[in-house]
């Protein structure tokens, strides 16, 4: 996984309660770290939805537009009407024209309420930010990482090139469909990465995930296995203890049987792919020392030795 | 937060009297909670647990575990709710007339049902099921999932053949979005926005205003697209109409007294913060809020001690001895993991009022079948009417 912070776009996903949001923030900082401009960004609606990523740095949504929410970080929500606004001001090109279709509530409306148009402006917003340039060829985000839950809108996001040009074929949007695609299906510039944790249920979650994923277009780039617990028994020791337990119930039981647990359920994710995994230890650190954490794992497995030393010598 | 003085005096807090009460008298039960709680779980315990008392039970659910989806037998994604095996429901301790049904609720096929009811013929139905842009709008699942829980929810409440209805909301952030789903979709409607889209039925300045909307629409999506666009949306006009009708009208419901709003949480520190914003959202939203579950609590430690060179016998083995004492800083965690778990209940009955509760489900061993488990958190729901007079 040494290439992650190569990339331009990263999608980090993951079933509910994994600990996705964890590992977004703690990469943003381990970009931010190698010298990377990092964009740290989650789909938003502008509303007052509940986000666990903003959290982590201290607010309760991420910012509509973009702006720096810790030091050397820029976070930003990716919004539908954002993305439609952006779009066809790139497209009519004529400032007044764009103000009236964007006044018009209707047009607003339409897509904010069909489903697979918001998808197409939180698409449009992600593209916008990717083609940002500081000088010509170098762009203002290096790296963007998108928190995504795993649901729908993962998928309808991550295909959404694919179904659109087969319905539009011409035109600014089947460009910018294209264009998409030149970044998010190309695996020098993108991949998605699915989180998990060490355990039964998660693994065969994260296992049908990677098979959704594989349907659509985006690169695969690896695993993230969270919160793994350390392994200090020996073979004889846990043999002796599994008996001694059946007799006597004891505190330590439960974290004794879930490192069991996470060695089959490891060996069970890596017979059934061939990607990359990466493991971040179980912590009893919270909140901000715990991303801190994270993120020094991370740095060690996802970052190639001279970047981290470009880095350092900022 | 004063958690030192609470947990002092817990109260009601140990006892499942009003969970047990709503199991038995509640006409919807909405479970909301983060994903990863065990949500989905919960809402098929409480279930399990009403169809003990003689209830006939549908559990609505959005993204089981496969596992979770076999066990509830929905994993094929059926057409209607499926009655839980016979014998699972025996074993379960479910009599006559108490029953059990389940429902994975599959967005596309809501959806296509309510365009065959409302289309009339079977040539119209055919043609808006067969029109592009609905196609994928019904594929591409995301947001329509909130539309069709509430439509889903309509149906059933309307039919009357459940005496309780289980809702698993959707998993993730936007788990109260199917709340402000009605409120959407009047947005989409009022305005006269699909007029504009639709010149035939519009007066002289909507025909100038759509002439220019589309022109845009065209420059935009290209003229072909367009034309589906527009017709897309003359075909949904009135299917919205009515959707949106049947919405506002479970919206109302759900606010009503019989209706209980459960929020589910783990112990994590995640999980605990958007459980207390999903509270703050279905007060402010009017709903009625009944209580917390705190599921895969420790705050029950039952008859564990700490693991001590003391609980050996003269012969143990050496190997036993250091396992034990390596084990000590495990059983460390473990026993604070019972005092913080302690406090977090005690906090969110705090939380939850005088007229909430907050309950603690143990974490139950992993590997048990799900029928194992489901039954076991149904019985601590049930705990202290199965002790009662009753």
């Amino acid at each position: 996984m040494k290439d992650l912070i190569q990339k331009r776009v990263v999608l980090i996903t993951g079933k509910g309660g994994v600990g996705r949001s964890s590992i977004s923030a703690a990469l943003a900082h381990v970009a931010q770290r190698a010298g990377k401009r990092v964009l740290l960004t989650e789909l938003g609606d502008g509303g007052s939805d509940y986000s666990a990523l903003a959290r982590l740095f201290g607010v309760n949504q991420l910012p509509s537009s973009i702006a720096e929410i810790a030091p050397g970080i820029l976070g930003s929500q990716l919004l539908p009407e954002r993305g439609v606004e952006l779009f066809l001001s790139s497209v009519i090109r004529v400032p007044a024209l764009v103000k009236i279709a964007l006044s018009f509530e209707p047009l607003r409306r339409l897509s904010l309420a069909t489903p697979s148009l918001r998808e197409l402006g939180i698409f449009f917003h992600l593209l916008v930010c990717l083609r940002a340039e500081r000088s010509p060829d170098v762009p203002e985000h290096e790296l963007i990482i998108i928190d995504m839950p795993a649901t729908g809108h993962t998928l309808a996001l991550t295909g959404l090139p694919e179904v659109l040009l087969r319905l539009i074929t011409r035109g600014p949007i089947a460009d910018a469909m294209r264009e998409g695609q030149s970044y998010l299906n190309n695996p020098a510039k993108a991949g998605a990465y699915v989180v998990t944790l060490p355990e039964t249920l998660p693994i065969s979650e994260a296992l049908e995930l990677l098979a959704g994923l594989e349907k659509t277009a985006v690169p695969l780039g690896g695993v993230v296995v969270n919160r793994m617990p350390s392994d200090d028994f020996s073979a004889e020791e846990r043999v002796e203890l599994e008996r001694f337990m059946k007799t006597q119930p004891v505190f330590g039981a439960g974290a004794f049987f879930r490192i069991e647990e996470a060695r089959r359920a490891m060996e069970r994710l890596e017979a059934a792919t061939k990607l990359p995994t990466v493991r971040v230890a179980e912590s009893d650190q919270m909140g901000a020392a715990l991303i801190q954490e994270i993120a020094d794992t991370l740095e060690a497995q996802c970052v190639p030795a001279r970047a981290a030393q470009a880095g350092a010598g900022r | 937060m004063s958690e030192g003085t609470r947990s002092a005096s817990p109260g009601p807090v140990w006892t499942p009297r009003l969970l047990a009460a709503l199991v038995a008298r509640s006409k919807v039960i909405v479970c909301c909670g983060a994903g990863g709680v065990g949500k989905t779980t919960t809402a098929a315990s409480l279930g399990l647990a009403a169809a003990r008392l003689g209830r006939r039970v549908l559990v609505l659910t959005i993204d089981p575990s496969r596992r979770l989806a076999e066990t509830l037998g929905v994993s094929r994604n059926p057409k209607a709710p499926v009655p839980l095996p016979a014998e699972r429901q025996r074993a379960a301790g479910i009599l006559a007339p108490g029953s059990l049904d389940a429902w994975m609720l599959d967005a596309k096929l809501v959806a296509d049902e309510s365009v065959r009811r409302f289309a009339g013929d079977e040539e119209r139905a055919r043609q808006i099921l067969a029109n592009r842009i609905y196609q994928q709008a019904t594929t591409m699942v995301a947001s329509l999932h909130e539309y069709t829980a509430m439509k889903a929810l309509h149906g059933f409440i309307t039919e009357g053949l459940y005496d309780l209805i289980v809702l698993d909301t959707p998993p993730s952030r936007n788990a109260l979005d199917f709340l402000d789903a009605p409120k959407r979709l009047a947005g989409f409607l009022d305005g006269k926005m699909l007029n504009m889209f639709l010149p035939s039925k519009a007066g002289l300045i909507n025909r100038a205003a759509s002439g220019l909307i589309n022109r845009i629409l065209s420059g935009v999506f290209g003229r072909e697209f367009t034309l589906e666009l527009a017709s897309f949306l003359e075909s949904f006009s009135s299917l919205f109409v009515s959707l949106s009708a049947d919405l506002q009208h479970v919206r109302e419901r759900l606010a009503q007294d019989d209706v209980a709003f459960l929020l589910v949480t783990s112990p994590s520190e995640a999980a605990i913060t958007e459980a207390h914003f999903f509270h703050e959202r279905v007060l402010q939203l009017g709903l009625p809020f009944r209580g917390f579950i705190l599921n895969r609590s420790h705050a029950d430690p039952g008859n564990k001690v700490f693991p001590d060179a003391s609980l050996l016998s003269a012969d143990a083995s050496p190997e036993l001895a250091s396992a034990l004492e390596k084990l000590k800083d495990l059983a460390r965690g473990e026993s604070l993991q019972v005092l913080r778990d302690r406090g977090l209940l005690a906090d969110l009955a705090l939380r939850a009022g005088k007229d909430g509760f907050a309950l603690a489900f143990p974490e139950l061993p992993q590997g048990a079948n799900d029928m194992t488990t489901l039954t076991q958190i149904a019985e601590i729901a049930l705990a202290e009417r199965r002790r009662g007079p009753r």
